[in-house]
C-alpha cells in the first residue's frame, strides 16, 4: 500500500538534503579556495616585509619555536643572510612565485620573492597541512550546522506534511463513520481547493446512490403488490376449480403445490429484501423472546401436527431490545426449517436462556442434521440442502437462513450451529450480545446498530 | 578531510544504494513483497562491521591476496544472485504466479553482500581516521554529507523508477540491473588481476576524456563499475557476463509470455 505521507516526507527530505549538502560542499570548496588565497596573501606580505626590513647581525631569529612557517633571506649574490631555525640551509625555491615543496618531512607552500631594488631574495614557506587544517576548522563551523539542522528539518517536514494531509484524514474519518443507510452529503470544514473535487464527486455519488436505493425500495413495494395480487387471484381460482372437480386431478394438485411454492418464494424474496440491515427501518423495543417463541410455535403448530412432530418451549423468560417484526420472521423461518427437515414424529425444541450474560435463542431438532460442508453454505441465497432431492422431500426456496442472517446482523447477534437434540439433528442458536439484554440493563437502540457485524460459528458436537 | 570523506562515502553508498533502489522499485512495480529488504540490509550492516574488523586477517590469508579473492567472490555471488532474481522478476511480469522463497532469499543475499562489500570499506575508512582528534569533525561531517547525498540520490532515483509504467519500468530496471551486475563482474576481475589470478594489461585508456576521479567517472563507477584503463581479460569477461544476462532475460521474458498466453488446441 502506497503511503502518500511517506512518499512526500522521503522525497521532500531527500531533495532538501541533496540540494543542501551539495550547496554546503560548494560553499566548503569556495571557502577553502578563499582561505588559500588569504594564506597566500599573508605569505606575500611577510615576504615583502622580510625583503624591506634591515637585517639584524645574527644568523637566526631569537625565537625559533615556530615550526609551521620558515623563511630564508639571500643576498643578490645568493649568499644566505638570515633564516629561521627550521629552514634548510639550501634555498628552497629559486623560481619566483608560489609553489609547493617537500622538506623537514612535510609539504610546504612556498613563495620566492626577489626584491628588485635591493636585489635581495626572500623565500617564505608555510606547512600545507597546517594551512589546510586551520582553514577547514574555520569553514567547518559553517558546514556543521547544515548537517546538524537536518533532523530538525525532518521533524518540521513531517509535521507540515501531516498538517497538509490532515483534511484527507478528516475526509477518511467522515466516510468511515458514515452508517450504511446515511446518504447525506459530507462536509469537511476548511477543506483545501485540491480536495473539493473529491468531496463534490463523493457527494454526487451519494446522492445518486440514495436515489437508486429509493427507486429499488419503491420497485420492491410495487413488485410485492403486483405479484401478490395475481398470485392470490390464481389461488382463489384454483380453489374454485378444486370445488368444481370433486375428484381432483394430479395436474391440479401439482399446480396447487407450485402456486403455493411461488407464493412462498415471492414472500421470502420480499422479506429478504426488507430485512437487509443497510436499509431496514428497525424499531427496537423491549421484547420477551419467550412470548415471541410461543407465537412462532402457535403459527407453525399446524405444520408440526401434520407431521406428528413434538414441539416444545424450554428455558428462561428473557427480554431483549429488538425489532418485533424481524425477530418474529427469524423465529418462523427457523421453526419452519426445523419442521420441514425433521422426519415424521420428530422432536423440535425452542429454548431461550442467558449464558455468560449473552442471550441465546436456540431452535433444535432431532432430524438428519447437516454436514460440516453444508454448514458453511446454508447462508448462501437459494442454497438448498441436497437441492430438490433432499431426503425429507421438503420444498423450499433456499432463502430462509439468508433472512435469518440479515436479522441477526441487524441485532448485532451471531449465529452458532451445533448438533441438535440427543446429539442428533441441528441446533441453530442466535446469540444476542449482552448489550441487548433489556431485563438486565436498558440499553439504547443505537447500541445494537453499533454492534459488530454478524459472525457465524459452526461446531461439531 | 571533509571533501575526501564525502567522495569516498558517496562512492561506496551509491554502489549499494543504487542496487537497492532498482530491486525495490522492480518489486513494487510487480507487486512483489519487499519485506526481504530489511533482513538483507540488517545482515549486510552486521556483516560489514564483522568483515571490516577481520580485514587484517583476511588480507594476509592465502599468500596475502585473501582480501582480493574474498572481494572477487562476493562480487561474483552478487552477479549470480542478480541474474537469478532478475530473470525471475522478468518472467513474473508476464506470468503472475506465487513466487517462491528462493527469489526473496536471492534478493536479500544480493543486498546483504553489496552492503557488506561497501559498508566494510566505509567502516575501515572511518575507523582508520577516527583516532585523529584534529580531523575527526571533518571526517564525520564528510561521512554524514556523503551518506546524505548517496541516500537522497537513491531515494529520488527509486521514486523516479516508480513513475514509469510497469512494462517500461521492468525493461529499464532489468537493463540497469544487468549493467550493475556487469559492473560487479568488472570489479571482481580487477581483484583477480590484483591477485595475479588473471592477466593484466590495458585494453584502452579513456582517462583523458572521462577520468575515474571526476564526478561522471565516479557515478559511472558506482553504476556500472567504470574503469578508464581496463585489462583485456576484464573486458572479455564483462562482455560475456552482460551477454549471458541479456540472453537469459530475453529467454525468460519470452517464456513468461508463452506461459501467460492461452494454449490453443
Amino acid at each position: 500500500m502506497t503511503s502518500l505521507r511517506r512518499f512526500l516526507i522521503i522525497s521532500v527530505l531527500s531533495a532538501l538534503m541533496l540540494v543542501n549538502f551539495i550547496a554546503a560542499l560548494h560553499g566548503y570548496r569556495s571557502s577553502m579556495l578563499e582561505a588559500e588565497n588569504l594564506f597566500d596573501q599573508k605569505l606575500s606580505e611577510m615576504a615583502a616585509q622580510f625583503a624591506a626590513m634591515p637585517l639584524p647581525n645574527v644568523e637566526s631569529p631569537p625565537s625559533a619555536d615556530d615550526e609551521q612557517m620558515v623563511f630564508q633571506i639571500f643576498s643578490g649574490e645568493g649568499k644566505l643572510l638570515w633564516r629561521s631555525v627550521h629552514a634548510p640551509a639550501q634555498i628552497i625555491s629559486e623560481v619566483p612565485g608560489f609553489g609547493e615543496h617537500n622538506f623537514n618531512d612535510y609539504r610546504w607552500r612556498t613563495l620566492s620573492y626577489l626584491n628588485p631594488n635591493s636585489g635581495r631574495r626572500v623565500v617564505v614557506a608555510e606547512r600545507v597541512d597546517q594551512r589546510y587544517r586551520l582553514a577547514e576548522s574555520v569553514i567547518l563551523e559553517s558546514v556543521v550546522p547544515v548537517v546538524l539542522v537536518l533532523p530538525v528539518a525532518g521533524i518540521l517536514i513531517w509535521l507540515i506534511i501531516g498538517h497538509g494531509l490532515s483534511s484527507l484524514g478528516v475526509l477518511a474519518g467522515i466516510l468511515r463513520r458514515k452508517s450504511p443507510d446515511d446518504f447525506g452529503a459530507i462536509r469537511v470544514d476548511g477543506a483545501p481547493v485540491e480536495l473539493l473535487p473529491v468531496i463534490q464527486s463523493v457527494n454526487s455519488m451519494l446522492s445518486r446512490l440514495s436515489a437508486s436505493f429509493e427507486r429499488e425500495r419503491r420497485f420492491s413495494a410495487d413488485a410485492a403488490h403486483e405479484l401478490r395480487t395475481p398470485i392470490s387471484a390464481i389461488k382463489m381460482h384454483l380453489h374454485n376449480v378444486r370445488d368444481e372437480l370433486p375428484n381432483g386431478s394430479d395436474s391440479l394438485r401439482s399446480l396447487t403445490k407450485d402456486v403455493d411454492r411461488l407464493a412462498h418464494l415471492v414472500e421470502q424474496m420480499l422479506l429478504l429484501h426488507r430485512t437487509t440491515p443497510d436499509h431496514y427501518p428497525a424499531k427496537f423495543e423491549k421484547i420477551s423472546l419467550r412470548s415471541l417463541a410461543r407465537d412462532a410455535i402457535a403459527e407453525r403448530y399446524a405444520d408440526c401436527a401434520a407431521k406428528q412432530q413434538t414441539i416444545e418451549l424450554a428455558g428462561d423468560a428473557v427480554t431483549v431490545d429488538g425489532d418485533r417484526f424481524a425477530l418474529g420472521i427469524l423465529l418462523q423461518n427457523l421453526v419452519n426449517n426445523a419442521s420441514k427437515y425433521t422426519q415424521q414424529g420428530g422432536r423440535i425444541e425452542l429454548r431461550t436462556e442467558v449464558k455468560t450474560s449473552e442471550v441465546w435463542l436456540t431452535v433444535a431438532d432431532n432430524g438428519p442434521g447437516i454436514s460440516a460442508e453444508a454448514k458453511s453454505r446454508v447462508f448462501e441465497r437459494f442454497y438448498r440442502l441436497g437441492g430438490d432431492r433432499h431426503s425429507s422431500g421438503a420444498s423450499g426456496c433456499g432463502l430462509g437462513l439468508s433472512i435469518v442472517e440479515h436479522i441477526a446482523e441487524l441485532h448485532g447477534a451471531k449465529i452458532v450451529m451445533k448438533s441438535g437434540l440427543q446429539s442428533r439433528g441441528l441446533a441453530v442458536s442466535i446469540v444476542f450480545p449482552a448489550s441487548l439484554r433489556s431485563d438486565k440493563a436498558l440499553t439504547p437502540n443505537a447500541k445494537a446498530k453499533k454492534a459488530l457485524g454478524t459472525s457465524r460459528e459452526g461446531e461439531q458436537a | 578531510m571533509l571533501l575526501t570523506s564525502v567522495v569516498i562515502i558517496i562512492r561506496e553508498v551509491l554502489e549499494a544504494a543504487l542496487l537497492v533502489s532498482i530491486l525495490l522499485s522492480m518489486c513494487r512495480q510487480l507487486s512483489v513483497r519487499q519485506g526481504w529488504f530489511k533482513w538483507g540490509a540488517l545482515a549486510g550492516l552486521l556483516g560489514a562491521v564483522g568483515y571490516g574488523q577481520q580485514m587484517g586477517s583476511i588480507s594476509s590469508a592465502m599468500g596475502g591476496v585473501g582480501q582480493e579473492l574474498s572481494d572477487a567472490g562476493i562480487q561474483l555471488l552478487i552477479y549470480l544472485c542478480l541474474l537469478y532474481s532478475c530473470q525471475k522478476l522478468v518472467f513474473h511480469f508476464n506470468h503472475r504466479q506465487p513466487l517462491n522463497t528462493t527469489l526473496f532469499v536471492a534478493m536479500a543475499v544480493a543486498i546483504a553482500l553489496a552492503v557488506i562489500r561497501e559498508g566494510s570499506e566505509i567502516y575501515i575508512y572511518l575507523s582508520a581516521f577516527h583516532g585523529n582528534q584534529e580531523s575527526r569533525l571533518g571526517l564525520y561531517s564528510g561521512a554524514v554529507i556523503g551518506l546524505g547525498i548517496g541516500f537522497s540520490f537513491c531515494a529520488l532515483f527509486y521514486y523516479w523508477l516508480l513513475s514509469f509504467r510497469p512494462r517500461r519500468a521492468v525493461f529499464f530496471g532489468s537493463m540497469l540491473l544487468t549493467l550493475v551486475a556487469g559492473g560487479m563482474i568488472l570489479q571482481g576481475c580487477k581483484m583477480l588481476i590484483q591477485a595475479d589470478y588473471l592477466p593484466d594489461g590495458q585494453a584502452w585508456d579513456s582517462s583523458s576524456f572521462l577520468p575515474e576521479d571526476g564526478l561522471p567517472g565516479q557515478l559511472l563507477y558506482a553504476m556500472v563499475g567504470y574503469e578508464a584503463t581496463p585489462a583485456p581479460a576484464q573486458v572479455a569477461i564483462y562482455v560475456f557476463a552482460i551477454a549471458a544476462m541479456l540472453t537469459t532475460l530475453t529467454l525468460r521474458y519470452r517464456a513468461g509470455l508463452k506461459a501467460a498466453s492461452p494454449i490453443e488446441q
